[in-house]
């Protein structure tokens, strides 16, 4: 999962959706999910579920635990505390993140309806059938 | 997928007949097992219906089942999600079941979440919200589950008539948006008194849940269908890996009719039986073997079974107290190759044995196994045993079951051979304490007699619809070569029918028996 997430930041990054630097852009894709989560569970399910990702990504980066999740869903402190920090340390924060968000997601739903949301979301993003890997075909 | 209501069809006036034309209410499928049939038909397109009932009585996973059945990309589904379950449990738990197909999410099934704007604003904001996603989302049908959260909710803070006007208008833009919707709520009886929803709803199905000592049974009853014959009353429901599957109370009764010119006489596989019988058992008979245990009645509807298999007809074994493999040895032991048929497709020997079963579905299982082998023959050994395998709450139903169930496959030209335990008293001859050898055209009755000081056993043909009949009261044993014997009538006794008769001849000098009576080879 965590390569996958990687995936979609660096994808995030090249598409140029926002003037955050790559290692930042963990940010702008939680962003991207979360209207679309929201729709499927609500602003308060989304926010339930980024909250757990949020404490189970701050085992692995310590600076993460200043980030807080707001009543709609956004992350407050992010970009602030990223910029703070060594970029290695910055992105790999946003993959951590994200890669326990979409790891909790697979847990309640399965992987193979997240896999399904991801490519709504992100069409572009090419994924195997079968794993969250990219495409051998493509 | 979508079809004409019955009633349309049926109402189609003939050339000296001119009514006015009427509108044609078409009908979607339920994707419920046997739940069109209770309908009459399916469920009419458009319909505003209410899924009413109990926790854990199945509400969504039904509105998953007609969700899955319906969704195509050109007919979507639009799925409300309120503030029962959550959405990511509730695609956690429902992708369980086999009618979940994940293709269809996204394109043809939409699942939206409206707990934000119920919780944080006024009915008309709710009203607005679904009237946005509807005309975007272009549904063919809609499901707000729970429906209920949403009432309560708004009765906090709204008027009894803002409610009313709230669901009016719902009811009314769905519909006129040519939607089918379902609003799923954990309601109960009580609920229906003055509430408008139930006013305005065209469908209403009523889930619940039957405690009855140990065993809990689900029902299903359709309150109301406008514009179409349902079939009243509760029928029995069961929730598998496949959803819900529901047994319509009339299971069996709307079978095709099969009404031979001339009955055929069946060969009961025991020649000195046939003769008793005036040359066998008539076709599409229910004949009743009564008689206590060990007096031979499962050798006896065994060849019966294997009588008719050797005339090219299939048969059906429904038992509840051995398993399939112990049958077919045993019939093997008594020369009866019960286990070629059974791989040829030509037998099925039907194992009903847990408890908790409704009669309607071991009638669904007969019937299913019936259709599927062709069978011409049926054994049902024994009712005993059917009865101990159903939940208590089905019991006291026993005796109208099985009617239906005797009707429904006699109906079809099926050959029924049933066995009941019955004790012996010595005063008396009992059938079965059913009170059931009404429902049946044949009764044989087996039983024991004390006999020179040998506990040895007579049977008789109590009664035959279909004609004349021995009335002969004949000693038989059970061989190893399976077959009853049944000697020549004796006229040496009388009383014989009590178990312990009187002497009438002289007596006739006989060798002990040794070894006893053999009856099955190990």
């Amino acid at each position: 999962m965590r390569d996958f997430a990687a995936r979609l930041i660096a994808y995030e990054a090249r598409a140029g959706n926002s003037s955050r630097t790559p290692a930042a852009s963990g940010f702008p894709v939680i962003e991207n999910l979360r209207p679309h989560l929201a729709v499927l569970m609500g602003i308060t399910g989304f926010r339930a579920l980024l909250s757990r990702a949020l404490a189970r990504a701050e085992a692995e980066v310590p600076w993460l635990r200043t980030v807080q999740v707001k009543a709609d869903g956004s992350l407050a402190g992010f970009d602030e505390q990223a910029a703070q920090v060594d970029p290695e340390d910055a992105a790999e924060g946003g993959v951590a993140l994200l890669a326990q968000l979409l790891e909790l997601l697979a847990t309640f739903i399965g992987e193979n309806l997240t896999r399904r949301l991801m490519r709504e979301i992100w069409p572009a993003v090419v994924l195997n059938d079968s794993t969250f890997e990219k495409s051998e075909k493509i | 997928m979508i079809k004409p209501n019955a009633a349309a069809r049926r109402s189609r006036p003939g050339k000296a007949e001119r009514r006015p034309a009427k509108v044609a209410i078409r009908q979607i499928p339920s994707g419920v097992r046997g739940l069109d049939d209770i309908l009459g038909g399916g469920i009419p397109e458009f319909s505003f219906n209410i899924i009413a009932g109990p926790p854990g009585s199945g509400k969504t996973t039904l509105a998953h089942q007609i969700a899955f059945a319906n969704a195509t990309a050109a007919k979507p589904v639009l799925f409300f999600t309120v503030l029962g379950e959550p959405a990511i449990k509730m695609l956690r738990y429902q992708q369980q079941y086999t009618f979940f197909d994940q293709s269809k999410l996204g394109k043809a099934i939409r699942f939206t979440n409206l707990a934000d704007v119920v919780l944080d604003q006024d009915l008309n904001s709710v009203f607005e919200e679904i009237i946005k996603q509807v005309a975007a989302f272009k549904p063919a049908i809609v499901m707000v589950d729970s429906f209920r959260t949403v009432v309560r909710k708004a009765m906090s803070s709204e008027s009894e008539t803002a409610m009313q006007a709230f669901i009016q208008r719902l009811a009314l833009y769905l519909t006129s948006w040519e939607a089918t919707t379902f609003l799923v709520g954990e309601y109960g009886p009580d609920d229906m008194r003055d509430n408008p929803i139930f006013t305005v709803a065209d469908g209403l199905f009523w889930l619940s849940q039957h405690v009855e000592r140990n065993s809990v049974v689900r029902k299903m009853q359709i309150l109301k269908v406008r514009g179409q014959d349902s079939v009243p009353g509760l029928h029995t429901v069961r929730i598998t890996g496949s959803g819900l599957h529901a047994f319509s109370r009339t299971l069996g009764l709307e079978r095709k009719k099969v009404h031979p010119a001339r009955r055929r006489r069946l060969s009961m596989g025991i020649p000195e039986l046939d003769k008793m019988m005036g040359g066998g058992v008539l076709e599409g008979d229910s004949l009743l073997i009564a008689g206590p245990s060990g007096t031979g009645k499962t050798a006896l509807a065994t060849q019966f079974i294997a009588a008719g298999l050797r005339s090219g007809e299939p048969a059906i074994m429904a038992i509840f107290e051995e398993r399939p493999k112990g049958y077919a040895d045993r019939a093997d032991s008594f020369g009866l190759k019960l286990k070629k048929p059974l791989q040829q497709g030509k037998l099925e020997i039907l194992y009903l044995r847990p408890l908790d079963l409704s009669v309607d579905e071991t009638m669904q299982e007969i019937l299913d196994a019936v259709d599927r082998v062709g069978a011409k023959r049926l054994v049902i050994d024994s009712l005993v045993s059917l009865e101990m395998a159903l939940a208590p709450g089905f019991r006291e139903d026993f005796r109208e079951s099985l009617y239906r169930l005797i009707v429904a496959l006699t109906g079809a030209g099926v050959t029924i051979l049933s066995t009941v335990e019955v004790e012996d008293t010595f005063t008396g001859l009992s059938f079965s304490h059913y009170m059931i050898s009404f429902l049946t055209d044949d009764v044989i009755r087996m039983r024991y007699v004390e006999i020179d000081g040998q506990l040895r056993k007579v049977m008789v043909v109590i009664k035959m619809r279909g004609g004349n009949h021995s009335k002969d009261i004949r000693e038989y044993v059970i061989t190893d070569k399976g077959v009853v014997v049944i000697h020549p009538r004796t006229t040496d006794y009388t009383g014989l029918i009590t178990g312990i008769p009187t002497r009438t001849g002289p007596r006739q000098a006989q060798e002990d028996e040794t070894p006893p009576e053999p009856k099955l080879k190990k």
